[in-house]
């Protein structure tokens, strides 16, 4: 039941911030941090109440939905799912935060696009019933388009449809291969289901499996994104409000990668050891095509955007190499870069809130007129860069380390950009953050409430570069199960 | 006629003496709050014979008529719809000049018409229940008077029928020619007979395609559509795009399922052309519209192309499921549509019809029930969970995957993609501030009924898009 | 085989007929064609060609009454039909048959009820309606 509580605390915490706007501005967002400390303490019990450790799963929840095929209401949780929940809670106070004062235009609604956005991410990392995944893939984007649409900046509504039609034309494509999967399962057993487990064990010839495992490849990648599936991206995050471009980088792609580990290696383990060549070359293509392509935005948000685009193609490789190492350092990298990306995003943000621009032309000398803000934001750029001692670094350590073995090739050429990211790193800082001041106005600092979330990340972030053992252990028998159940099955298929 | 059959056919009758009812009723006085009362009860009094018959099982009533548990599901659907249209009839011409009572009459019997449409088994009844809905929607097309669009609306669907009406007897008579028979169960008694395809058999069916296709405007056919809808009053517009293409679709189904039409591929290979074509001009076509109705024309076209790739799958697959996908589709297709256009109905004033994007402009604001409920009718069209439209659209998935449609599917995924795309406008335009509107002057008058009714259709809307297995396992019974 | 050819001998006649009309035609206009004279004066295409050049437009508006009447008698001619296909088979119908034919006559009637109500078989005009109106008062 807890499970079901986590997905609707948030949906019914978005209903009362979008009907508690009738009373006050000021009360809706006071009901999101609400939900979200809820959600986090729910979270919070719930690993803490697990006591049971014969299992991966750290939790488990079934009820029948629509029985007419088989589809079932079917929320679990294991390491995986937990620590991407955590971060989902973490970056949705992040979110909140820096959209404290950012919006002024119908709070309630925003915050209840906010809130459904990440109760269908939430709901995306849990659900276990290829349906209610599907449901909850969908659940999450059309909020994230009224966030781009409504709140966004200049540009705000191309950015907006084409994030939704590059997202929703994948996920029809992935759709279609669900549905395929569960015909050829009840062809197979005579049975409708649509449940992860049933599907797992589902023959297929090699033809189909590739094509159903390409189905669910494209929708994840369009997410993730790589290479060549990324154009949407620099638009949505550049256009999408601070809180939005948070959810986004910090959490929305991350259901890419989730994707990709949960469903498309374990379902499809040959077709996807077949394609792994060709999905590492993307990765390692995006890696350093987005890096090379950060370097030449002089719109900071954009830049960043790419970064992300190219920390996500370390992740695809790490997912594609498929041995624990490059699992491990792929999940760490998720969690890293989700808090690095999220505090880089609410610094363009608290920057554009200050200048109304994102130019970085128009920008200077910041060390001297906000020395707190500037502080945060060479801590991150440098965690971005891939400093040793932060999480980012050792994610994408580990999945260099793993992939290394698998394919020596593409694993020299993503290390490329070790040096392509410090360029773009302290780009940033030196064309933002030194130099002449240009604004002749004096410009807010952080001020607490900023500082305590950002201190909160940066805590987050060290501690994920020098205490991961906890992330790692608890993530360990989650992938250590994905990758045996899906090296079982092509052991069987041989 | 003994009494199974007579209770059987009871919800025609009782439509037919409703028209009837309120034809005197004008004769007696004229006043437009009491038709409109008189012809709702006479749609709750069908609607109630209807569930009065409700554990039948099929009854044949005379050679020509056979009314089933589907026939019967259908036929509430179809007076459901009508009964939303008299709601938004009500609301938009309550305070329009003119004589407009016979619009009831009208819509009473167009509702006749495709009653009998769908329990239809023979060529006959076929003929008959289509021109009496073809012929009220004529009339209805052109009601208001004095508005030159919706007269020429009137006339090119007057004639383009006509031709469509002669293709099909043409199509009837061909088969008549080769089988001999008239009803469906002896076209398919003679059609098992025969070992090889037939030739004037296949002309004709391609005809009865060609007359059929008219109705549910299937490209090629679809070019009255969008002038028919922007032409029309709104709450017209949404009856034609419900009743009339409802009806037909399931016409064609049953015809093609009990007829033994799927033998024959050619036919199948017809419409899947239909079916890429429809779906790929509609929403190219749509992407281009400013003006609400014709987008939502358009739109429509690109769903009949949708709903066609499930009827097509029944040459492959199990006749079940094509049946329970096309109806789940058709009900979502009902309760999205007539929301989308029960909204524009409410947003028109006697002055104009609401299908500038103007008119939309900063709504969510204005009004944000009424936005609300028009963001749920259009996520519900482009296929976004949450609604019924998804799960209309799962169907699809379901049935086309299982007939192995790849290539049609394949065309759903684009025609959903660029659907979404102007969708999506409209609900931009909605959400844009409020500064950039119109000014409130223009504002039209709350319609109370329609608003309820439109409320109703939301929930709906919500509670089969989330929890559609009530609904799925009524429909799942019927066949 | 068999059916084709007794279907051609039964028609054989009605096709030499059909032949037969088109001929007789086509070769009376084609004769009036080829071998009547032609004009090309100036007053040639008037009705009377040496008499009083005629005043106004041949295009007279009929009152929309008239059209209406018109097609009124159309509508219940053609039911009427219906009824002699009952009337020929009044016995094999029996009871049930005539309760429909009184169903349809009534049914008739009760669209010649409103027919008369709403004033469609009125043949004045608005302003003639309203002087009678008027007049009636003043009586």
């Amino acid at each position: 039941m807890m499970l079901l509580a986590l997905v609707a605390v948030l949906f019914l915490g978005g209903l009362a911030a979008l009907i508690s706007e009738r009373w006050s501005p000021a009360t809706p967002r006071w009901i999101a941090l609400a939900a979200l400390a809820l959600e986090f303490v729910l979270v919070l019990l719930q690993y803490l109440l697990t006591t049971d450790q014969s299992s991966a799963w750290i939790a488990d929840l079934k009820r029948p939905w629509i029985a007419r095929f088989g589809i079932g209401f079917h929320l679990a949780m294991d390491g995986l799912s937990l620590a991407l929940v955590m971060l989902t809670v973490v970056l949705g106070f992040m979110a909140v935060s820096c959209s404290w004062t950012e919006i002024k235009q119908r709070p309630g609604f925003f915050y209840f696009n906010l809130l459904m956005c990440l109760a269908g991410t939430v709901g995306v990392f849990l659900a276990l019933d290829l349906f209610l995944f599907f449901f909850s893939w969908e659940v999450m984007i059309i909020p994230m388009y009224f966030l781009i649409s409504i709140w966004g900046h200049e540009d705000r509504t191309a950015a907006a449809i084409k994030f939704v039609i590059f997202t929703q034309v994948s996920g029809l494509l992935m759709l279609l291969a669900i549905v395929m999967l569960a015909l050829i399962y009840h062809g197979d057993t005579g049975v409708y289901s649509f449940d992860y487990f049933d599907l797992l064990g589902t023959r297929l010839d090699a033809d189909t499996a590739f094509w159903l495992m390409l189905g669910f490849f494209v929708a994840f990648t369009v997410k993730l994104p790589s290479v060549p599936f990324h154009t949407w991206l620099p638009d949505a995050h550049t256009q999408a409000p601070t809180g939005g471009s948070v959810i986004l980088a910090g959490v929305m792609l991350k259901t890419g990668a989730y994707g990709l580990l949960r469903f498309v290696i374990p379902l499809f383990p040959e077709a996807a050891h077949q394609f792994a060549p060709v999905a590492m070359a993307l990765g390692a293509v995006s890696v350093l095509y987005a890096a090379m392509m950060a370097f030449a935005q002089s719109d900071l948000k954009r830049l960043i955007a790419y970064t992300s685009v190219s920390h996500m193609g370390f992740v695809l490789l790490g997912v594609f190499a498929w041995n624990l190492l490059a699992l491990q350092g792929a999940v760490m990298t998720m969690l890293a870069h989700g808090i690095s990306a999220a505090a880089l995003f609410m610094i363009a943000g608290a920057l554009q809130e200050r200048l109304h621009t994102r130019e970085m032309g128009n920008m200077g000398g910041f060390w001297t007129a906000m020395p707190r803000l500037s502080a945060v934001a060479l801590f991150f750029a440098i965690a971005s860069l891939g400093l040793p001692g932060l999480g980012n670094f050792l994610g994408e350590f580990l999945v260099l380390l793993g992939a290394f073995k698998v394919s020596m090739a593409l694993t020299a050429l993503a290390a490329l950009v070790m040096i392509l990211s410090p360029i773009y790193a302290l780009f940033i800082i030196q064309k933002a953050f030194h130099g002449p001041l240009r604004q002749p106005y004096p410009i807010a600092d952080f001020g607490y409430r900023d500082m305590a979330a950002m201190g909160l990340l940066v805590i987050a972030s060290v501690w994920l570069g020098l205490h991961p053992h906890l992330v790692l252990s608890e993530t360990e028998p989650s992938l250590q199960t994905l990758q045996s159940s899906a090296a079982m099955e092509s052991t069987d298929e041989q | 006629m003994n009494s199974s059959q007579l209770i059987a056919f009871l919800p025609v009758i009782c439509i037919a003496a409703a028209a009837v009812v309120v034809m005197l009723t004008i004769a007696v006085r004229r006043h437009f709050t009491l038709t409109c009362l008189m012809a709702g009860l006479g749609l709750l009094v069908s609607l109630l014979a209807l569930a009065m018959a409700g554990r039948q099982g099929p009854v044949q009533v005379t050679p020509l008529i056979r009314v089933d548990a589907y026939g019967r599901f259908v036929m509430a659907l179809l007076l459901a719809a009508g009964l939303a249209v008299i709601a938004f009839c009500y609301d938009y011409f309550k305070n329009r000049e003119g004589e407009n009572e016979e619009l009831l009459f009208l819509i009473l019997a167009a509702l006749l018409g495709a009653s009998v449409l769908v329990t239809s088994c023979h060529f006959a009844t076929f003929f008959i229940g289509l021109e009496t809905l073809s012929v009220s929607l004529f009339v209805l097309v052109g009601y208001v008077l004095g508005q030159s669009g919706s007269l020429e609306a009137a006339v090119k669907y007057l004639v383009l029928s006509g031709v469509s009406s002669a293709f099909l007897l043409m199509g009837m008579a061909l088969i008549y020619a080769q089988c001999g028979q008239l009803n469906f169960s002896g076209i398919e008694q003679y059609l098992a007979s025969q070992e090889l395809f037939n030739g004037m058999v296949l002309t004709g069916i391609v005809f009865i395609v060609a007359g059929v296709g008219f109705k549910l405007s299937l490209v090629p056919f679809h070019l009255w559509t969008p002038d028919v809808y922007e032409g029309a009053p709104a709450p017209v517009t949404a009856f034609i795009a419900t009743v009339s293409k409802g009806a037909v679709f399931i016409l064609l189904l049953r015809f093609f399922l009990s007829s033994g039409g799927y033998f024959y591929g050619p036919a199948l290979t017809v419409f899947s052309v239909m079916a890429v074509a429809s779906i790929l001009v509609g929403n190219v076509l749509a992407l281009l519209q400013n003006n609400v109705k014709r987008m939502l024309a358009y739109s429509s076209i690109a769903h009949m192309g949708y709903l066609l790739i499930a009827f097509i799958a029944g040459g492959r697959i199990a006749p079940n499921l094509v049946v329970e996908s096309v109806t789940f589709y058709l009900v979502a297709y009902f309760m999205t549509t007539l929301g989308a256009f029960g909204v524009v109905s409410i947003l028109s004033t006697p002055q104009a019809e609401a299908v500038a994007l103007s008119f939309y402009h900063g709504l969510f604001w204005r009004r944000p029930g009424l936005a609300a409920i028009f963001t749920f009718m259009l996520l519900s069209l482009a296929g976004i969970p949450l609604t019924a439209g998804f799960i209309g659209k799962f169907y699809i998935f379901a049935a086309g995957a299982d007939g192995r449609l790849w290539g049609l599917l394949l065309m759903l995924i684009i025609g959903s993609g660029l659907g979404l795309y102007y969708y999506l406008r409209l609900i931009v335009v909605m959400s844009m501030s409020q500064e950039t509107g119109i000014d409130a002057g223009h504002e039209a008058a709350f319609g109370r009924v329609s608003s309820v009714i439109l409320a109703v259709l939301t929930v709906l809307l919500v509670w089969f898009g989330i929890y559609p297995g009530y609904l799925m396992s009524l429909i799942q019974g019927l066949y | 085989m068999n059916i084709e050819a007794t279907l051609v001998s039964d028609l054989l006649p009605l096709i030499v007929y059909f032949g037969a009309v088109l001929a007789v035609t086509g070769v009376m206009l084609g004769g009036a064609y080829f071998l009547g004279q032609r004009h090309s004066a100036k007053a040639a295409n008037e009705p009377f060609e040496s008499g009083i050049v005629p005043a106004g437009d041949v295009h007279i508006r009929f009152s929309i009454q008239f059209y209406l009447l018109a097609i009124f008698f159309v509508i219940f001619d053609m039911e009427s039909v219906f009824l002699f296909a009952w009337s020929v088979a009044l016995r094999e119908s029996g009871w049930p048959g005539f309760i429909e034919a009184l169903i349809f006559i009534g049914v008739l009637l009760a669209a010649l009820i409103y027919l008369w109500s709403i004033g469609a078989l009125d043949w004045r005009t608005r302003r003639q309606r309203i002087d009678a109106q008027k007049s009636g008062r003043r009586e």
